[in-house]
């Protein structure tokens, strides 16, 4: 049987391995963005799905010159519309299966 | 080295003023947003906006640019006003996503966006992300695959295990497999966006498996016993006479694993298919039933 390894990582760490400043990462928690465990930023454990959220974060801020309540809103939207698009596509795929042409 | 004529990526006329500029940015950033955007080759349009607003949103760049613009076409080979020399001669500076065109007028001094956070020595490698397709079969077993991906202009190959239990979409995260580090710098990651390939017999519902079963009118009357594939053998589905189309019965644990080994259904949703054409005598038959049969498919116009 395989077991599945959860990494978790330290606000240090996340930071480096999210190659952001500390700064953003709290912003990003504060937004609901990502939520680590812990109640302190010296006691935040993130998980290592956590690391690109927070990079796309950071990037959309950067890039397109948000505020972090901008960047909260762009990044649930667009997340729906990823699974929306999803779902588009598989009830497409299962309508296909009844119509004929 | 290429011309880029920045007006022309950005959209405006070379006489546009600032805030004429700054809006066509910020339109196109959020265009080719590579998080945003659907668009093919949003990633080198996203770069290509944000260098022409680095070249054009300073008076003094821009001045410069518009010198330099007098002896260049757009993607056409570019050398210059006579005597001109450019900036870049080797050096170890690092120009961030700027291209060599770019550099060669104005050296280094690009910066400015990008969220590099200058704490360490050295710049970390860039993180690589590319899509997976993965059949569904692949995703029971946790097999290994290889995987083929360029970075920098190098190739790189690697065996990659496909967890068991991977859902459309997943991520898988290779630590430091992505872009090296520059100066003592670590190395990127990698990125494995997890996609299901289309089937051509099984639908995906979250763990679930949907199978569409063509049966003969005759079949769904008087039910049959039908060899239904699962995405590892097949099994016998007795099917109930009087069975209607559109109509789905559980298959248990013959859908996709999750995570923790347990496996999602697969469900049977039955089609009733007409025969294409008949002879007369199946006619004659078909007439028969109508007459006999007193049914009005109609009563009922949705269910």
């Amino acid at each position: 049987m395989s077991s599945t390894l959860i990494v978790q990582l330290d606000m240090e760490r996340f930071c480096e391995e999210a190659n952001i400043p500390a700064t953003y990462v709290i912003e990003i928690v504060e937004h609901g963005i990502i939520e680590p465990q812990g109640r302190t930023p010296d006691v935040w454990r993130f998980e290592d799905y956590e690391l690109v959220i927070a990079r796309r974060a950071a990037k959309l801020r950067d890039d397109l010159q948000m505020e972090w309540e901008g960047v909260a809103l762009a990044l649930d939207l667009i997340e729906e519309v990823q699974q929306l698009r999803a779902e588009n596509q598989r009830l497409k795929q299962q309508l296909g299966r009844f119509v004929s042409q | 080295m290429d011309f880029k004529d920045y007006y022309k990526i950005l959209g405006v006329e070379p006489t546009a003023d600032d805030k004429a500029i700054k809006t066509a940015y910020r339109k196109l950033a959020r265009k080719y947003h590579p998080d945003v955007s659907k668009e093919k080759d949003a990633e080198s349009k996203f770069k290509d906006v944000n260098e022409a607003y680095e070249a054009l949103k300073n008076a003094e760049k821009r001045a410069e640019y518009d010198e330099i613009r007098k002896y260049g076409q757009h993607g056409q080979p570019f050398q210059g006003p006579p005597g001109w020399q450019g900036r870049s001669s080797g050096g170890f500076e690092d120009n961030g996503d700027f291209s060599d065109f770019f550099s060669s007028i104005f050296g280094s001094r690009g910066g400015g966006f990008g969220g590099q956070s200058g704490r360490s020595a050295g710049r970390r490698g860039q993180d690589v992300e590319m899509e997976l397709p993965i059949f569904l079969e692949e995703t029971l077993s946790g097999e290994s695959k290889p995987i083929s991906f360029q970075i920098g202009g190098v190739s790189k190959t690697l065996n990659v295990k496909i967890p068991a239990g991977v859902t459309d979409g997943e991520r898988i995260r290779l630590k430091g497999q992505g872009g090296p580090g520059v100066g003592g710098g670590a190395n990127g990651d990698l990125y494995l966006i997890i996609r299901f390939a289309p089937h051509p017999k099984f639908d995906v519902e979250g763990h679930d498996l949907v199978i569409t079963v063509p049966l003969a009118p005759w079949e769904a009357a008087l039910g049959t016993k039908v060899a239904i594939p699962t995405l590892t053998s097949k099994v016998m589905m007795t099917i109930r006479p009087d069975s209607q189309s559109g109509q789905r019965m559980r298959i248990k644990g013959h859908g996709l694993a999750d995570k923790h080994g347990q496996r999602g259904d697969l469900y049977a949703q039955l089609k009733v298919v007409m025969p294409t054409h008949g002879d007369e005598a199946t006619k004659a038959l078909w007439q028969e039933l109508a007459d006999k049969a007193a049914f009005d498919p109609r009563a009922q116009w949705s269910n």
